[in-house]
């Protein structure tokens, strides 16, 4: 019994830590259509953000705010700079945005050096849960995910502007014919999906290494949950982040890592290969 | 002048001209139908005109500013209201935000649907909170004409708004069209083969072939009776 609430757990903090990093993608690739090789890179940057801000004595919090703020704007400039002269053009896109992903990769690298960095744990300790003893932080981790991803609906289907986001998606040509300014909508709905991969990175790194790679262990699976989910879907998005993030730590549980791995790629390309266009398909 | 368009040329590929040199002028309050064969250029010309395709030459000036080459939310927020062919409503939206998306974009508006909108075309305040794209052909062209008028604008652009709608509805969308018009001094530009709905709303007629306006024709009633000019310029 404990060990099936130990494992269920662990799952719906590794759904809900996958559906934190989902979220800038869901905007960026499921909604904008754009796909965003250097979304790792973005998550990784916000997380050095916290880095430079805890060693210049910054409280935690307000180091995840910087890091919004700091990778919200780097996304406005790459909006600017590289991604609207390739909107519509995907093997552009995925070319300049691998570009992209270098770069930033060696700039952090020659800022911040190679090596890993741990931070500590802004709220050690644990609490019982259910009679587990659970980590404090990684309840942090799950609080901030489902809050976010909470504020994203209610931003996009409750509110005017989310409406205006919407009708861009969806009739780019049409929005710009009754007035809606189809360029700052761009940029803005850009640098949110940018702002949201930064606080990703802020948030996790404190329970993991931080190095130049850590953000390619997110990626894959969070392409894969966005696409098992179905595309402009926020409701995908999580069910596609409960698909594969429940997948692999159940899954990891009971099997070498590497087989679980195996295991959920083969679930993905099964669901993807039934529901070409995601699960979420019919309702949103 | 509402609108003046001088020496028009634009077109999709490089060195091929839809627009050859088009040139055209309408009042204010005036009503004008474009009439002529497929593929002579008249959904290029709206297009161009609401800033989905840049023109490579010449002037469009609308009420006084040069508007050519503006991006579409400019000409739109300038007062063009835009009712493309194909109607373009957001399907998956609700009538209700279709219709929002009328006033959200414009500077002033606010944010909530006038009454106006159910007055209308009223089976729009039946199908309120219904998806926009499960209503039928014919009820989706009122919501898209609607959309268009949310926004105030001093010129409407009717790309063939007739497409695939029975008859009756033409005629009703036509009548209310012309009626709303007069009231509000609205000046129309209308893109169309249904010559009924021509007849309702167009003070005059342009003949459109090989991307210019080849002839003008004032007494509207003329195109019913002309076979000559029907043949000349619509039957292939």
């Amino acid at each position: 019994m404990e060990l099936v609430l130990t494992i269920g757990l662990d799952a719906l903090s590794f759904v809900l830590t996958l559906l934190l990093v989902t979220l800038g993608l869901v905007i960026v690739y499921g909604m904008m259509n754009v796909i965003n090789m250097a979304h790792g890179e973005l998550f990784l940057l916000g997380a050095y953000t916290l880095v430079a801000a805890q060693s210049a004595g910054l409280p935690f919090w307000a180091g995840v705010l910087l890091a919004m703020l700091v990778v919200g704007l780097a996304g406005l400039l790459i909006e600017e700079l590289v991604i609207r002269h390739v909107y519509g053009r995907p093997i552009d896109t995925i070319l300049a945005t691998w570009g992209l992903s270098i770069a930033i990769k060696q700039l952090i690298i020659i800022v911040f050096g190679p090596a890993a960095i741990s931070l500590t744990n802004p709220l050690p300790g644990s609490v019982s849960v259910l009679g587990i003893d659970y980590p404090a932080y990684r309840l942090v981790i799950m609080a901030v995910s489902a809050f976010l991803a909470a504020t994203v609906y209610l931003v996009l289907f409750r509110t005017s502007i989310g409406l205006q986001i919407r009708s861009v998606i969806a009739n780019r040509g049409m929005a710009g014919s009754l007035g809606v300014n189809t360029r700052l909508m761009d940029r803005g709905t850009f640098a949110v999906g940018a702002a949201l991969a930064g606080i990703a990175g802020a948030v996790m790194a404190p329970i993991m290494s931080v190095d130049p790679q850590m953000g390619v262990g997110f990626l894959i699976p969070a392409f894969l949950a966005v696409l098992v989910g179905g595309l402009n879907s926020l409701l995908g998005a999580v069910i596609g982040a409960g698909i594969i993030g429940g997948a692999s730590t159940t899954l990891s549980s009971g099997m070498a890592q590497a087989t679980a791995q195996i295991c959920v790629f083969v679930i993905a390309i099964v669901v993807i290969r039934l529901f070409p266009n995601g699960l979420s398909k019919g309702f949103r | 002048m509402m609108l003046e368009i001088n020496g028009l040329h634009a077109g999709y590929l490089k060195g091929s001209q839809v627009l050859d040199g088009l040139s055209m002028k309408i009042g204010k309050g005036e009503s004008v139908a474009i009439l002529g064969r497929n593929g002579m250029g008249k959904t290029t010309l709206m297009r161009t005109l609401t800033g989905h395709l840049k023109p490579t030459a010449g002037s469009i000036r609308f009420a006084g500013a040069d508007i050519a080459g503006k991006p579409p939310y400019r000409i739109a927020r300038a007062g063009i209201g835009y009712v493309p062919q194909g109607r373009d409503i957001f399907s998956d939206f609700t009538v209700e935000e279709n219709l929002r998306m009328g006033v959200l974009g414009k500077p002033g508006l606010g944010s909530t649907v006038p009454d106006l909108a159910f007055e209308l075309f009223p089976i729009l305040a039946e199908r309120r909170n219904q998806r926009a794209g499960t209503m039928s052909g014919g009820q989706q062209q009122q919501l898209a004409i609607m959309r268009a008028l949310l926004g105030k604008p001093d010129l409407l652009i009717l790309d063939e708004p007739s497409e695939g709608i029975q008859p009756s509805i033409v005629h009703d969308i036509g009548t209310t069209l012309r009626r709303y018009a007069d009231t509000h001094g609205l000046t129309i530009l209308l893109v169309e083969q249904n010559l009924d709905l021509v007849n309702l709303l167009a003070h005059h007629a342009l003949f459109m072939e090989n991307g210019t306006i080849v002839e003008r024709v004032d007494d509207i009633a003329r195109l019913q009776t002309d076979a000559d000019l029907i043949n000349r310029y619509l039957t292939v």
